[in-house]
């Protein structure tokens, strides 16, 4: 064969062009999604980090067993972030740099969330679900990647407010924990407890492990709240907090959200302290795990659950915090099939708009009913009240769009 | 045999640099600094940027606890102010100041108020020592932090929820990335450092090292106390301030809690760590603090998981092995991980007739 000049150039523009398409070719042919995460598996909210951690593996295994993402193996990991927002980010970026199939990231609290926003963008960007029900998460027009697998907790008190409205309820407290996480839903919570005509007697603020509580119950006591809502908790402050107020003698009716509901502390607080948390009562967005359908998602769960986790707390039991991390993955899959199927490469872009589209979603147990994506959230919610005799938390309300 | 470094002058004797290794360190360092974006991810310099920022901070730690001997567990404060500060006049001056020429004046005004806030600070030096004055500083973290929550200030401060930060603008270039960042953060925590080492050939510097090493016999020596233990806590206080601001320009948003007393913790660690009253101890310090965590945290990293039983106590086992590490340092070499390189300097300067 002659090589005339004519060759060499259409050879060269065709390798030239190939290697432009290149990249665009690669991350079509991705041979995993990596779904990776920061979770606070030290520090002060170890203990959700450490019951969380291990439904990302399960998951993993669960899609993998009936074929991946349309075709695709998913992988999954998880790293400790000690709940600073700083090593938060320094792992995203890491993971970043180091996993080129990454499709989804896990954030670990409301300030890693906020830190992390601005540099979403361009390559850097990611779509990203988290811990955190944090208001300002629930922005698509500023923060499009960041989605909500359930209220937000401006939402959350709402709720609960309305709740305290329908029971008669005039005076409330709010006592919160000294971080992003606490101070949330703060001035939302004021207004709406203004416009409902309930009177915020009390603001109290913590540090997050709930040190000197005998000096809150006090403040408390001489409130007169009615209600009490705690907020920016996972564990601390029950067993000094109400304890101490039940103690105290006082009446209060304490409430809280998402992180302040979960029944393995409750049980734990009830078997070592005692049944105060009788009564106790808050705002919930997932059917617990023990309130399941027959064929549903939990079931699914559940059977994987009890041969995976024998011997741990997670055996028959999945805590609201681990149905948090899997809402959010099974979100994020269902994001992921819808672009594929809309026949478009998986960026952020693309996935952000296809989570945003989400409606009518069976999400097989989590919720009451159907639900829709909404501004990045999912907007229900329900009032559940504690039995310390039957150590389960029971629907109070029926389920509440906000 | 060399057995040690002959100065026949006094200008000598001011060399910053005595030893050619030491030189040839410095110039590789910065060589490495000015070429770390050309060839790293943005993983390498979110972390690098970070250190550089908190080696700023810690090297202010260092001239107020290393050089004049004052202890203090309150600096954290002071990179409150510098971040605050540099955050709210962005917000009040946008539109009368030109963007470009901005951090030219947020920075420096950052270190101004964080250095009279120091003095403040200081103001218990002139009377207690030891674990006292530090039991004194250790206020300043929880003072500062108040008042930024104060809802009356929150207009500015941004209260609880914490206030979105500036990107910087230098003559027009509006550094909007982590990497464009770096360039703002690490020619200013160079350049300190190397002032921090001037400062110590001068008499502000010999005067506080004659008060760290016996505070009345420098009284008796004529140095004022009065003066000069203030000075130390400005000074420190200032370059805490320069970090507060290039933490604020860096990291997109400052939240109050960042700043609390884990974050003074930190830097007395790094310097303990790394070795007080010297130039390279505040950065083996910062080097043992913010990077070996992120090491640690890759090799354990490569522990194959099953995804059940790993991951519960691969977290638990990195905080442990690097507690482990900071006693093993402590133990092994209390004068600092400065100890190490000084003695590794000492050989090479010296082979092949020392070891």
């Amino acid at each position: 064969m002659t090589i005339t000049r004519r060759k060499v150039l259409k050879g060269s523009s065709a390798v030239l062009l190939s290697s432009l398409a290149a990249p665009h070719i690669l991350k079509a042919q991705a041979t995993e999604y990596v779904f990776g995460a920061s979770l606070p598996m030290t520090g002060p909210y170890a203990t959700a980090g450490q019951l969380v951690a291990p439904v990302f593996k399960m998951f993993e295994v669960l899609t993998n067993q009936s074929g991946g993402i349309k075709g695709t193996p998913i992988r999954t990991f998880v790293e400790d972030s000690g709940y600073v927002p700083q090593n938060a980010l320094a792992n995203y970026q890491r993971a970043k740099a180091k996993e080129k199939n990454m499709v989804h990231y896990f954030g670990d609290s409301t300030g890693f969330m906020k830190l992390v926003a601005p540099e979403l963008k361009g390559e850097n960007a990611i779509l990203m679900g988290s811990t955190s029900f944090s208001s300002d998460l629930a922005n698509p027009s500023n923060n499009p990647y960041q989605y909500l697998a359930g209220p937000t907790y401006q939402d959350q008190f709402d709720i609960i407010l309305q709740a305290i409205k329908a029971e008669g309820g005039k005076k409330v407290a709010f006592i919160y924990a000294n971080n992003e996480f606490g101070r949330d839903p703060l001035e939302h919570g004021r207004k709406k407890a203004k416009e409902l005509g309930i009177e915020v007697v009390l603001e109290e603020s913590t540090k997050a492990q709930g040190a000197d509580i005998p000096t809150h119950v006090t403040k408390l006591a001489q409130s007169n709240a009615e209600y009490c809502i705690l907020q920016g908790y996972v564990t601390g402050v029950w067993p000094q907090l109400i304890g101490g107020a039940r103690k105290f003698g006082l009446p209060t009716k304490f409430m809280g959200t998402f992180w302040g509901m979960e029944k393995l502390v409750a049980d734990k607080v009830t078997a070592q302290a005692g049944p105060f948390l009788d009564g106790y009562s808050g705002v919930m967005h997932y059917k617990y795990f023990y309130d399941r359908d027959q064929n549903s998602r939990y079931e699914t769960y559940a059977a994987f659950a009890k041969k995976a986790f024998a011997g741990t707390p997670l055996e028959n039991y999945l805590p609201t915090w681990a149905l948090a991390g899997l809402c959010s993955l099974e979100m994020a899959k269902l994001a992921i099939e819808k672009t594929i199927e809309g026949g478009k490469d998986l960026s952020p872009d693309n996935l952000s708009a296809s989570l945003g589209n989400i409606k009518n979603w069976d999400s097989g147990g989590f919720f009451g009913s159907n639900v829709d994506v909404v501004d990045n959230k999912i907007g229900v919610g329900r009032i559940y009240t504690y039995s310390a005799e039957t150590k389960l938390f029971t629907p109070s309300s029926e389920w509440l769009a906000v | 045999m060399i057995v040690g470094e002959l100065k026949s002058n006094y200008a000598s004797d001011e060399f910053i640099w005595d030893n050619i290794y030491k030189k040839l360190f410095l110039i590789g360092c910065i060589i490495f600094l000015i070429l770390l974006p050309f060839f790293s991810n943005d993983y390498v310099i979110l972390l690098a940027s970070r250190m550089l920022i908190i080696l700023t901070a810690v090297v202010g730690v260092n001239v107020v606890m290393g050089y004049a001997g004052q202890m203090s567990l309150g600096h954290a404060a002071f990179i409150a102010i510098g971040a605050y500060v540099t955050c709210i006049f962005y917000n009040l001056t946008e539109g009368f100041i030109p963007l470009g020429i901005m951090p030219l004046i947020s920075i420096p005004l950052s270190m101004l108020l964080a250095a009279l806030a120091g003095l403040i600070v200081g103001l218990p030096s002139l009377r207690v020592k030891g674990i006292y004055l530090a039991v004194a500083t250790l206020s300043a973290n929880f003072i500062i932090i108040f008042i930024i929550e104060q809802p009356f200030l929150s207009q500015w401060t941004g209260g609880l929820v914490g206030i979105d930060s500036p990107n910087p603008n230098l003559f027009g270039w509006d550094m909007d990335t982590k990497r464009e960042k770096y360039w703002l953060v690490m020619p200013i925590a160079v350049f300190l450092l190397l002032f921090a080492q001037n400062l110590f050939q001068t008499k502000i510097g010999r005067a506080f090292i004659a008060i760290r090493d016996s505070d009345y016999s420098a009284e008796i020596l004529g140095i004022s106390l009065y003066n000069y233990k203030l000075l130390s806590f400005a000074i420190s206080a200032a370059y805490c301030g320069a970090a507060g601001a290039l933490w604020a320009y860096f990291f997109a948003r400052i939240l109050p809690e960042q700043f609390e007393l884990l974050l003074s913790l930190q830097l007395v660690v790094a310097l303990i760590v790394g070795g007080l009253g010297r130039t390279m101890g505040p950065v083996l310090g910062v080097i043992l603090v913010l990077l070996v965590p992120e090491l640690i945290k890759m090799v354990f990293g490569m522990i194959p998981s099953d995804g059940f039983s790993i991951e519960k106590i691969r977290a638990p086992l990195q905080e442990i092995t690097f507690g482990v590490l900071i006693i093993g340092f402590i133990l092994f070499e209390p004068l600092g991980l400065v100890a190490i390189t000084d003695r590794l300097f000492r050989f090479l300067n010296r082979w092949p007739f020392a070891q």
